[in-house]
């Protein structure tokens, strides 16, 4: 027995997200999050010295987008509970204070296993980061997990 | 002569993971002290890879490389090893419902052998199935020690096969290239493939094999930084 | 840190111990405007209502410290983190120690690229998030 689902789901994008502006202050609080103390992430004198020539995002800021709505609403949901069960993230390019990025999402997959907490269906989005270039920042496969 | 194989490892086949073969072959050559395994045997989740030939990575490293599967039952994961045409044509490798005892006698009717994995695992090992429903008839061998095991799984494994008299065999289920060989399986004979393997798996004749390390005491732990 | 010629298969990268208190957990999850299901991250009432054992740590705060791991050993170099997959195989609970492991397993030299396998475990060594993490050595 397979999952049901609509077949026409896979690799339809959803709705491209409005912009969402890069803030210094949000790059700084996530840095103070993490323990972040690497310069060329935290210190804009040292980082304009560095290999990006100024302050950027620590790659796994490309993560933190979640546009508001954007996944739940178009996530199909196979249980009761849906948890994070890991993502594979390409780093493209460096994320700047002032980037205006856009999210542009697709179901690339769904599928059935069972692990320690019973039977789980699996649905990966992936989700392409743009800035107000049109250049590719990172690609994020997003593996959710559905159970009971 | 004896062999040391892993038995149940993963590669990039695997959704899963990402472990090229070649890595891990390298893995084994770079850890051959602390982990003398002679062999992995490639376990793919809900999947047999019939074409792949691994025969020019096992003339590099010197390590045998050999094929079974892991599918999922009504009683947990088994290792099914001595995987032939005649079984894919029967079992839907990607049925995560397969019945257990229909997967036992007919693999073994059919040639090979099915060992079930992680057997203390909460709900995809034996040890929890046994508890409310009729034992399987006809099991050989279970997986005694697994490399990914959580505290106390290993332990409910051991119960399992000390009630039952089970053979035990050891596997890393490994997802990653330097986990490869934590536990393995030692056989008293000499194993040059699928069909020596699943021979010396019916006879019961080895051991489980942990080689991994020891927990260190750890000193004390920073901080993070915060604000 | 060390030039791609210099880096062998076996470096190892930390082990980074860490102790991640519920503090920090509810700092991250609100710097992150996490809203919809936020109460497992900052409260264990709410998580336990989920059928969890307590709080746990979001994962993607994982994914920025396994990050952390290769990104300080990249320090300010211009070698770049191409790629980094995890997995969440085991909630991980605040106010623990965990220890992130990371081991190069892998090197192209064409592509100037190196593979790290990397994992926070816990205090009983049971690995809790696994990944791998591609690092190019751009010229």
């Amino acid at each position: 027995m397979a999952v049901n689902y609509d077949p026409a789901l896979i690799n339809k994008t959803f709705e491209i997200t409005e912009p969402v502006e890069v803030k210094a202050d949000k790059i700084k609080r996530y840095c103070a999050a993490l323990g972040e103390t690497n310069p060329i992430y935290t210190d804009e004198e040292a980082a304009k010295k560095g290999p990006y020539g100024g302050i950027v995002a620590p790659p796994s800021f490309a993560v933190t987008f979640r546009n508001g709505r954007h996944f739940f609403d178009n996530v199909p949901r196979f249980g009761l509970r849906g948890f994070d069960a890991g993502k594979d993230v390409e780093f493209v390019a460096p994320i700047r204070p002032g980037d205006q990025v856009t999210l542009s999402s697709h179901v690339k997959e769904i599928y059935e296993k069972t692990g320690r907490t019973g039977t789980m269906v699996f649905v990966v989005i992936r989700s392409t980061l743009k800035n107000q270039n049109d250049q590719v920042l990172a690609h994020i496969d997003h593996r959710f997990m559905n159970r009971p | 002569m004896s062999t040391i194989l892993d038995l149940h490892t993963h590669s990039e086949a695997s959704e899963d993971s990402r472990a090229p073969v070649e890595a891990y072959l390298n893995w084994i050559k770079l850890r051959q002290a602390e982990r003398p395994v002679d062999g992995i045997v490639l376990t793919e989740h809900r999947q047999f890879n019939r074409d792949a030939d691994y025969r020019h990575l096992e003339d590099k490293f010197g390590t045998l490389v050999l094929r079974a599967s892991e599918v999922e039952t009504n009683y947990g994961h088994m290792l099914v090893f001595g995987v032939n045409d005649d079984m894919v044509a029967r079992f839907d490798f990607a049925d995560v419902r397969l019945d257990a005892q229909t997967l036992i006698d007919e693999v073994a009717r059919m040639g090979g052998i099915v060992v079930p994995c992680h057997p203390g695992r909460p709900n995809i090992g034996l040890y929890e199935h046994y508890q409310s429903r009729p034992p399987l008839e006809n099991v050989v061998a279970v997986e005694a020690l697994n490399g990914g095991s959580r505290k106390g799984e290993d332990e409910r494994s051991a119960e399992l096969i000390a009630k039952y008299g089970f053979a035990a065999t050891g596997g890393s289920d490994s997802h990653l290239v330097s986990l490869i060989g934590l536990c393995a399986t030692k056989f008293s004979a000499y194993i040059k493939t699928i069909d020596d393997l699943v021979r010396e798996l019916k006879t019961g004749n080895y051991e489980p094999v942990d080689f991994r390390p020891r927990r260190k005491t750890v000193p004390h732990a920073v901080a993070m930084e915060s604000r | 840190m060390n030039s791609f010629e210099e880096i062998n298969i076996g470096d190892t990268l930390g082990p980074l111990e860490l102790f991640v208190s519920k503090d920090q957990c509810r700092a991250y999850a609100r710097t992150m405007g996490m809203g919809e299901g936020a109460g497992r991250f900052t409260d264990d009432e709410a998580a336990r209502k989920e059928g969890l054992p307590g709080m746990i740590i979001p994962g993607n705060m994982s994914l920025g410290l396994l990050s952390k791991l290769v990104t300080d050993w990249i320090g300010s170099s211009n070698a770049w983190l191409t790629r980094m997959n995890t997995t969440y195989r085991v909630p991980v609970q605040p106010d623990h120690t965990v220890t992130i492991h990371g081991f190069i397993t892998n090197k192209n030299p064409e592509e100037r690229t190196t593979e790290i396998d990397v994992w926070m475990e816990n205090e009983e060594s049971e690995r809790l998030v696994t990944g791998t993490a591609t690092v190019e050595f751009r010229k």
